[in-house]
C-alpha cells in the first residue's frame, strides 16, 4: 500500500554510507582541481544524496498522508496499525511500518519467570515524525547548497571540505534515524550519533584552542543529559519490558503499568528522559554548550539549531506526549508537565536577558535559539499539563502549537544562520580586499588578528549592499518575533495563549509563572531580534570593511531565497489548519484558505474555543502583539536605528530603516548606564554559569578528586604492592650478608647447623 | 677385639682436631687436611658401629667415604693449583668469591 | 654467546629460544598426537588439537629455533620468511575458526547451548596415575574467546609488521596464540593450568626484549604478580583434586556440582565451597585484572611493545573473565550467591575508581590502561547482576574490548613510535601533523567511550539493563562512568589532536624531527580494527546470539531456573 515506505530504511543509510565514501574519496584526491571545483571538495556527493534523501522523504510522506487518510476507509487493513501520538484521541492515525530485523535478543529474569526478549529496528511513523523528517531533510538539503558557497570559497578550509561534507551528512543521517525510529533504544542510538557529529563539526578547526574546548564543552554536556535519558530508558524498560513505541503507548501496557501501582516510577522515567532533552535542546541548566558552539562554521550552527541537534530534545519531548495523554495516567504526571514549563518559561526570559548584550552575530542568534526553545518546551509543558489533566481539546491545541512553532522556527532559525553566515563571508572577504588593495601583506595578516568579522559593531548599513541577505534576515527575524502574519506568529501566539489558558484552568495555577515569563519573554525577543537587524543593516557603516561588502558569493543567495519564502508560505499551512493537523489527526484539514485564516485566527487568540476565560485571553494576547512588535522592536530602532549613508535598501527594507531612523532621532534614549552597570557585565559573562560549571569540574571537585585518585593509586595501591617487593628486597639483603665469602665461616655455620640439628632432634626426643 | 667405645673416643678426639683444625688455619691446604681428618673420624665411627653389630654396610660405607675423599682431594687440589695460579695466594681469608 | 645482547637484561637470544623451545617441546611432548582423521562420539573431528594449540606452538618453537640457528647476517635474510610463515599460521587457525562459526566445518549451531556440555569436545589419556587427560572441548564462551583470539593474531602480527627482531616477534605472538587457545579449550584443570603459566612466558618475553625502558621492572612484576595468584588457584585446583576422588576433569567436576545442587546440596560442604571460590577468584581477579589488584596492568602495559599490549589488553586480561565463568559461576554457584555483594563492590570500584584515576593521569598508555581496568569492572559487575542478561553482557564485554582495547594499544604505540613520548598535552594538532593516526585514534577513542553503532555500546547498554533489574538506582555509579568516561577520553583528544594553531605544536623528544604519519602496515591494522568494530557495533547479533544463549543454558543450570 505503501511503496516510498520500502525505501524509508534509505533516508538514514544512504548518508551514513556517503559518510566514509566522501571521507576516502576526498583524502585520495585531495589537491586536485577537478575534485576542487567540480567535486567541490564532496559538496556535490553531498548535495546529491540530500536532494536524493529529501525526494525520499517527499514521497514517504506523501505515501503516509495517502495512508493515514486511506485508513478511515479501509479501517486497519493491518499493514497501518493506530498508534497515535495522543492515544486519547482517535483522530491521530499513525503509521507503524515494519519491523526489520532484530538487533539483540536475549534473556532475562522477571520476578520468577525467565522472558524472552529482543531489541528491533524499524520505522515509525506519524505527524510529528512526518514533520520532523521534512524539516530535517529540506533543512539539511539547503545548508548544503548554501555550504557549497560558504565552505568553498574560503581559503581556510581549502583540502579539508570533505571532512566537513562527510561529518555533515552522517550528522544529517543521525537526525533522519532519530526521527524514523520506531523505539526509543534506536531514539537513544541515533541521538548519540548526532552528539558525536556535533563534537566533530563544532570541532572542526580543530587547531583553534576554542573551538577545541567548545567541542568538549558540547559533548560532555550533552553526554551528561545522556546518561540520564539512559536510565530513565533503562527504567521504562523495565516498567513495559520493550521500549517501542507502539508497545509502550498502548492501554494495555500502561494499565499494567497502573495496575501495578508503577505510575511514580513511570513518572520518574520521563523527569529522567526529559533530562536528556534538556541536555540535547540547551535549556537551562545544561545550555552552556549551545554558545560556544558557535566556534564550528555558519553551515554547522544552521545545522545544530535548526535542522537536527537541537530539535531531537523537542522531539523526545513529544514522544513522551503520548503518557500525558492517557486517561488512565490522569494527574499522574502533573509534577513533570509543570517541571518542562517552568525550565521551558525561565530559559526563555534567561537566554533572551544574555542575548540583550551579546555583540557577535551568531551568539544572538544562539541565545535566540536557546529562546525559542523554551517556548516550545513551555508549550509542550502546557499540553502535557493539559492533556493529563483532562484538557484534552485545548492540551491537543497547545501541542499543535508547539509542533508549529518548532517548523517555524527552525525555517527561520536556518535562514537567520545562513543569512548570518552570508554576512561574515562577506565581511571577511571585504576585509581581505582592503588588506590587498591597503598597506603591505603582513600588516594585513597582523590586523587579522584583530578583526572580527562576526562582531554586529564592525557592522552597519549593510542593507543596501546585501538586500537578499537584509530581505532573509529581516523576514527571519519577524517570524521569531511573532510580527502578525508572519510564520512563527501562529505558533508563538497559540502556545502563550494555551500556556495562559492552562495557566487559568482549574488547578494550574503554577503554571502561571511560565506563562508570565513568556509574556515577558515575546517582548524581549522583539528587542533582541531587532537589536541584532538594525545594528547589522541599518545605520552608517561602523568600520571601512563594512563599506566594501559585497553580496557575489555565488549559492548562498538560493537557500535564503527559498527559505524566505518557505517562512513567508508559513501562513498557507496555518489556514490549512496545521496545528489542528500536528496533533488532532487529519480530519481538520482544510483548502479553504481564507475561511481557514480567520478560523486560526480567531484560535490563535482563543485557543481550545472555550470561552470561560477568553476575555484574559484576548487580553494576553493584544497584550503579546504589542510587546513584541511594538515595544521590543521600537525601543531596538531608538537605540540602533539610523539611515543609510550612500546605498538605497530595496523598498521593501527602505521604510524599515526610515521608520528606524524617525524613531532614532525623536527619541533620546540613552542606555550608556545599562550598559556599563554590572548586570550587563554578568550577562555578557554569562551570569557567571559557565564559569561555575567549568571551576566545578577543573579546579573545585572532578579533577582535584580524579588527582586523589591517581595520587591514592600510584602511593597507595601501588604502594602496597611496592611496599611488598621493597621489604622482600630488604629482607633478602639483609640475609645475603650472612654470606662473607670466607670458607671457614662457612664451616663454622654447617657446624652450628649440625649442633642445632642434633638439639632439636634431642628435644624432640 | 678393641671396645668400640675407643674406636668410637678416637674418632671424637680426630673430628675435633680436625674441626678445630679447620677453624683456625688460614692456609687452604691445611683446611683440606682438617677435612680429611674429620671424614676418617667419621670412618672410623662406621668400622665402629660395624664391629658393635655385626654388620658389613658399615664397612662398606667405609669404603665408599675413602674412595670420595680420594676425588674430594683430587679436585680440592686442582682447585686450589688453579686458584694459586690466578690469585698467588691460598689464603682463605684472601679469596672471598662468594661473597654476597 | 650471542653477541646480541641488552645493556640492562643479560639474557642472550639463544638462551630465550631455548627457554620458550624448552616449553614448546615441553607442549608438544606432553600432549599425544591425535589422529586429525580421528572422530569423537558426535562424529566431529579434532579440528583443536592440532589446528590451534599444537600447530602454533610447534611452529613458533621451529621458526625460532631456525631463526636462532642462523647468523646474524642471514637472521635479517629469513626475517620475511618467518614473518610471512607465523602470519600465514595465523590466517589458517582464522580460516578454521570462522569455518566452524559458520558451520561449513561440522555445521555446529552455536546459539544453542546446553550447560556444561561442549562441542568438538576429545579426551586423550596422558598419565593415567594421576588421572590428567588431555581433555578439550569447545562451548559458545570458548568458542567466542577462541575466534577472538584467531582473528587478533594476525592483525597484531600485521598493526606490528616493522617490529625489529621479526625472526622471533612473530613467532612469540603465534606461540602466545597457541598458549592463550589453550586456556579457552582445556576441559581438564591440569592443562588449564599449565597452559594458563605458559601464556606468561612469551608475553614476558615480548615485554623483556621489545619493551619500553623500565620494561625489565614491568616484566617481572607482571609475571610475579599474575604468577602468585596463580598459585592460590593452584591451591585450589589441587583441593579440588583431593576432594573429588583424584579427578581433574571440568565436565566432571561441573556435573557433580550440578548434580549436588540438584539435590539441594551444597556441593563440597559450604565453607569448601566457598573457600574454593575466593582461591579461585583471586587467581581470575588479578588477571582481569580489577581493584585493588590491578596495578600491575599500566607498569606492564606501559613498558611492554604495541603487540604484547594488544594481546595482553585484547585476550589474556579474557582469561579471566572467562576463568570466572568457566570456574567460579559454573562450579560453586551456592559460594556465587553468597559472594554477589563482593562481586558488585569490585566490579563498582573497578568500574568508578578506575575512570577516575584515568582522569588524573598524564601518560597516553597508562591511561589506556587504567580503562581496561574500569571497562573490566563490566564484567564483574555483569556477573554480580546474576541475569542472563548481565551474562550476556559480560561475555561480549569481554569479545568488544577484545577488538576495541588492541586497538587504543596500537594507536598510543604507532605515536609512541611517531612522536617518541606518551605524554598527553606534549604536543598539539596530532591532526594536523599526522591526520591517519589522528582519525584512528578519534575512532577508537569514541569505542572505547561506548558510541552507539560500536560494539562497545552494546555491552553498556545490556549490562546497564540487567544491572537495574538486579540493584536498581545504584546505576547512576555506573552512569557517572560514561560521563567520566567521556571526560578523560575527550581531555586526551583535546591535548592531542586538537589545538595548536596552524602550524601545529611537536613534543621536545622529537628533537626537531619532522612528524611522519602511520605506516602502512600500522593503517591496515587499525583499518581492519576498525571494520570489526563498526560490524560487531552494528550487526551485534552475529556474536550476541551465541553468548545469549550460552548465558540462558549457564543460568538455567546454576540456578535451576525452567526454560523460557
Amino acid at each position: 500500500m505503501m511503496s516510498a515506505i520500502d525505501y524509508a530504511l534509505l533516508i538514514p543509510i544512504l548518508p551514513i554510507v556517503a559518510f566514509p565514501v566522501i571521507l576516502f574519496i576526498g583524502q585520495m584526491f585531495n589537491g586536485m582541481p577537478s575534485w576542487r571545483n567540480a567535486w567541490k571538495e564532496g559538496g556535490t556527493i553531498a548535495v546529491v544524496v540530500l536532494g536524493v534523501v529529501l525526494g525520499l522523504s517527499l514521497s514517504l510522506i506523501s505515501g503516509y498522508i495517502g495512508a493515514v487518510s486511506g485508513w478511515d476507509a479501509s479501517n486497519a487493513s493491518g499493514e497501518v496499525s493506530a498508534h497515535s501520538a495522543t492515544e486519547a484521541n482517535d483522530d491521530a492515525v499513525s503509521a507503524n511500518v515494519g519491523e526489520y530485523d532484530s538487533w539483540i535478543n536475549f534473556h532475562i529474569t522477571d520476578g520468577d519467570n525467565l522472558i524472552s526478549e529482543s531489541f528491533g529496528f524499524g520505522i515509525y511513523l506519524d505527524h510529528a515524525s512526518v514533520m520532523l523528517l521534512f524539516v530535517a531533510s529540506f533543512l539539511c538539503l539547503m545548508i548544503g547548497i548554501f555550504s557549497l558557497g560558504y565552505m568553498n570559497t574560503d581559503e581556510i578550509n581549502l583540502d579539508r571540505n570533505h571532512r566537513f561534507y562527510a561529518e555533515f551528512l552522517l550528522f544529517s543521517a543521525g537526525m533522519f534515524g532519530m526521527v524514523l525510529a520506531d523505539d526509543f533504544l534506536w531514539l537513544f542510538i541515533f541521538w548519540e550519533i548526532m552528539g558525536l557529529c556535533s563534537y566533530l563539526l563544532i570541532g572542526f578547526y580543530y587547531d583553534k584552542p576554542s573551538a577545541a574546548y567548545a567541542a568538549k564543552k558540547a559533548f560532555l554536556t550533552t553526554r551528561v543529559g545522556d546518561v540520564f535519558l539512559f536510565i530513565g530508558l533503562l527504567m521504562m524498560w523495565n516498567l513495559f519490558n520493550s521500549l517501542e513505541f507502539a508497545t509502550v503507548w498502548s492501554d494495555a501496557a500502561i494499565a499494567q503499568v497502573v495496575a501495578d501501582g508503577n505510575q511514580g516510577q513511570l513518572h520518574l522515567a520521563l523527569g529522567m528522559m526529559f533530562i536528556g532533552a534538556v541536555g540535547k535542546s540547551a535549556q537551562f541548566p545544561l545550555h552552556v554548550w549551545l554558545p560556544d558552539a558557535m566556534e564550528g562554521p555558519t553551515p554547522v550552527s544552521a545545522l545544530i539549531h535548526a535542522a537536527t541537534m537541537v530539535n531531537a530534545g523537542l522531539y523526545l519531548v513529544v514522544r513522551m506526549i503520548p503518557f500525558f495523554a492517557n486517561d488512565q495516567l490522569a494527574g499522574d504526571l502533573s509534577t513533570l508537565a509543570l517541571t518542562i514549563a517552568w525550565i521551558g518559561g525561565f530559559t526563555a526570559v534567561f537566554a533572551a536577558l544574555i542575548a540583550f548584550v551579546q555583540k557577535d552575530i551568531k551568539k544572538v542568534l544562539a541565545y535566540s535559539t536557546m529562546s525559542q526553545l523554551a517556548y516550545i518546551f513551555t508549550g509542550l509543558g502546557a499540553a502535557a499539563w493539559l492533556l493529563n489533566n483532562g484538557h484534552t481539546t485545548a492540551g491537543l491545541f497547545a501541542f499543535g502549537a508547539s509542533l508549529f512553532h518548532l517548523f517555524n522556527h527552525a525555517m527561520a532559525k536556518g535562514m537567520l544562520f545562513m543569512a548570518s553566515g552570508s554576512v561574515i563571508h562577506e565581511m571577511h572577504h571585504a576585509h581581505h580586499k582592503i588588506n590587498h588593495s591597503h598597506g603591505d601583506h603582513d600588516d594585513g595578516h597582523h590586523e587579522e588578528d584583530h578583526f572580527d568579522a562576526q562582531d554586529m559593531t564592525n557592522m552597519g548599513g549593510l542593507a543596501g549592499k546585501m538586500p537578499i541577505t537584509a530581505t532573509a534576515m529581516a523576514v527571519g527575524s519577524m517570524s521569531i518575533i511573532g510580527i502578525p502574519l508572519i510564520g512563527g506568529f501562529w505558533s508563538k501566539e497559540g502556545i502563550i495563549a494555551s500556556t495562559w489558558k492552562a495557566a487559568l484552568t482549574d488547578g494550574g495555577f503554577l503554571l502561571i509563572g511560565p506563562a508570565l515569563l513568556l509574556l515577558i519573554g515575546a517582548g524581549m525577543t522583539g528587542f533582541y531580534m531587532s537589536r541584532m537587524w538594525f545594528m547589522t543593516f541599518a545605520g552608517k557603516a561602523k568600520t571601512p570593511v563594512a563599506d566594501e561588502v559585497v553580496e557575489e558569493t555565488p549559492f548562498i543567495p538560493i537557500p535564503l531565497v527559498i527559505l524566505t519564502f518557505m517562512t513567508l508560505g508559513a501562513i498557507i499551512l496555518a489556514s490549512m489548519h496545521f496545528i489542528g493537523w500536528a496533533s488532532e489527526g487529519f480530519g481538520h484539514f482544510s483548502l479553504d484558505i481564507v475561511s481557514g485564516l480567520v478560523h486560526e485566527l480567531k484560535h490563535a487568540f482563543l485557543p481550545g474555543g472555550d470561552d470561560s476565560v477568553s476575555s484574559i485571553l484576548f487580553l494576553v494576547t493584544m497584550l503579546t502583539i504589542f510587546l513584541s512588535m511594538i515595544l521590543g522592536p521600537f525601543t531596538a530602532m531608538a537605540l540602533y536605528g539610523g539611515r543609510l549613508d550612500a546605498y538605497k535598501a530595496k523598498p521593501w527594507l527602505q521604510w524599515l530603516i526610515n521608520l528606524s531612523h524617525k524613531v532614532n532621532r525623536r527619541s533620546h534614549f540613552d542606555n550608556t548606564a545599562w550598559a556599563e552597570s554590572s548586570l550587563a557585565e554578568a550577562l555578557d559573562k554569562r551570569l557567571y554559569i559557565d564559569d561555575f560549571y567549568d571551576n566545578i569540574c577543573e579546579k573545585w571537585i572532578v579533577v582535584p578528586f580524579a588527582n586523589i585518585c591517581a595520587w591514592f593509586d600510584r602511593r597507595v595501591i601501588d604502594g602496597a604492592v611496592k611496599g611488598i617487593e621493597y621489604g622482600s628486597q630488604e629482607t633478602s639483603t639483609y640475609i645475603r650478608s650472612l654470606t662473607t665469602g670466607s670458607a671457614r665461616d662457612y664451616i663454622m655455620m654447617a657446624v652450628l647447623g649440625i649442633f642445632a640439628i642434633f638439639l632439636l632432634i634431642w628435644g624432640v626426643a | 677385639m678393641i671396645d668400640p667405645a675407643y674406636a668410637i673416643g678416637l674418632g671424637a678426639i680426630l673430628f675435633t682436631i680436625g674441626l678445630w683444625g679447620a677453624f683456625t688455619n688460614k692456609n687452604a691446604i691445611i683446611v683440606l687436611m682438617c677435612a680429611e681428618l674429620i671424614l676418617n673420624a667419621v670412618n672410623i665411627n662406621f668400622i665402629a658401629a660395624a664391629a658393635q653389630y655385626g654388620d658389613v654396610t658399615g664397612w662398606v660405607y667405609a669404603v665408599i667415604a675413602i674412595a670420595i675423599a680420594a676425588a674430594e682431594v683430587a679436585i680440592g687440589l686442582a682447585i686450589f693449583l688453579s686458584l694459586y695460579s690466578q690469585r698467588e695466594t691460598i689464603n682463605l681469608d684472601e679469596v672471598r668469591l662468594l661473597k654476597n | 654467546m650471542s653477541t646480541h645482547q641488552n645493556a640492562n637484561f643479560k639474557m642472550g637470544e639463544r638462551e630465550m629460544i631455548l627457554i620458550t623451545g624448552f616449553f614448546a617441546i615441553i607442549a608438544i611432548l606432553t600432549y599425544m598426537f591425535p589422529s586429525l582423521a580421528e572422530t569423537n562420539s558426535a562424529g566431529q573431528i579434532d579440528w583443536i588439537t592440532m589446528p590451534l594449540v599444537g600447530f602454533p606452538i610447534i611452529a613458533s618453537g621451529v621458526l625460532m629455533a631456525f631463526a636462532s640457528m642462523a647468523s646474524r647476517r642471514r637472521k635479517h635474510n629469513i626475517e620475511v620468511p618467518i614473518k610471512l610463515a607465523s602470519l600465514f599460521f595465523s590466517l589458517f587457525m582464522l580460516a578454521i575458526t570462522t569455518s566452524l562459526f559458520f558451520g561449513i566445518l561440522e555445521s555446529i549451531n552455536w546459539d544453542f547451548s546446553i550447560f556444561n556440555s561442549y562441542e568438538l569436545e576429545f579426551s586423550y589419556a596422558w598419565n593415567t596415575t594421576l588421572g590428567v587427560n588431555w581433555h578439550v572441548g569447545m562451548d559458545a564462551l570458548s568458542f567466542s574467546m577462541v575466534w577472538l583470539t584467531t582473528l587478533l593474531l594476525p592483525i597484531v602480527m600485521i598493526t606490528t609488521w616493522e617490529e625489529k627482531a621479526g625472526w622471533y616477534h612473530h613467532p612469540l605472538i603465534l606461540m602466545m596464540g597457541g598458549a592463550l587457545i589453550g586456556v579457552f579449550v582445556s576441559l581438564d584443570l591440569f592443562m588449564f593450568y599449565v597452559f594458563w603459566e605458559l601464556t606468561l612466558i612469551p608475553m614476558f618475553f615480548l615485554i623483556l626484549k621489545w619493551g619500553g625502558s623500565e620494561r625489565r621492572y614491568a616484566a617481572q612484576k607482571f609475571f610475579i604478580y599474575t604468577f602468585t595468584a596463580s598459585v592460590i588457584m593452584l591451591l585450589g585446583i589441587i583441593t579440588l583434586y583431593f576432594l573429588n576422588d583424584g579427578s581433574f576433569d571440568i565436565t566432571e567436576l561441573t556435573r557433580s556440582s550440578q548434580a549436588a545442587s540438584d539435590r539441594g546440596d551444597v556441593w563440597l560442604g559450604a565453607k569448601m565451597q566457598n573457600a574454593l571460590f575466593l582461591m579461585f577468584l583471586l587467581g581470575f581477579l588479578v588477571k582481569l585484572p580489577a581493584v585493588p589488584f590491578h596495578t600491575w596492568l599500566p607498569d606492564a602495559h606501559v613498558q611492554a611493545p604495541t603487540s604484547g599490549s594488544m594481546l595482553l589488553a585484547g585476550v589474556m586480561l579474557k582469561m579471566g573473565g572467562y576463568g570466572l565463568f568457566r570456574f567460579c559461576v559454573s562450579m560453586f554457584p551456592d559460594a556465587l550467591v553468597n559472594f554477589q555483594w563482593l562481586l558488585l563492590t569490585i566490579g563498582l570500584v573497578s568500574l568508578v575508581y578506575g575512570s577516575l584515576v584515568c582522569l588524573g593521569q598524564n601518560n597516553l598508555k597508562k591511561m589506556v590502561a587504567y580503562s581496561s581496568v574500569s571497562h573490566m569492572g563490566v564484567i564483574t559487575l555483569g556477573i554480580a547482576t546474576m541475569e542472563p542478561l548481565g551474562f550476556t553482557a559480560a561475555i561480549f564485554m569481554m569479545f568488544a574490548h577484545g577488538i576495541i582495547s588492541p586497538m587504543l594499544f596500537a594507536v598510543c604505540g604507532s605515536f609512541k613510535h611517531h612522536y617518541h613520548t606518551l605524554e598527553i598535552g606534549a604536543m598539539r594538532g596530532l591532526a594536523r601533523h599526522s591526520p591517519f593516526l589522528g582519525v584512528f585514534m578519534m575512532f577508537s577513542w569514541m569505542a572505547s567511550l561506548g558510541l552507539p553503532l560500536l560494539a562497545g555500546f552494546v555491552a553498556e547498554i545490556a549490562v546497564l539493563i540487567a544491572f537495574w533489574k538486579a540493584f536498581g538506582w545504584w546505576v547512576l555509579l555506573p552512569g557517572l562512568t560514561l560521563v567520566i568516561t567521556a571526560a578523560y577520553y575527550l581531555w586526551s583528544m583535546q591535548k592531542t589532536i586538537f589545538e595548536g594553531g596552524l602550524e601545529g605544536e611537536l613534543p621536545e623528544s622529537l628533537q626537531g624531527e619532522s612528524p611522519v604519519d602511520i605506516s602502512r602496515w600500522e593503517g591496515s591494522g587499525m583499518m581492519i580494527m576498525a571494520l570489526l568494530i563498526v560490524l560487531f557495533g552494528i550487526l551485534p547479533w552475529i556474536v550476541f546470539d551465541m553468548m545469549s544463549g550460552y548465558s540462558l543454558a549457564v543460568f538455567t543450570g546454576i540456578l535451576g531456573f525452567g526454560g523460557v
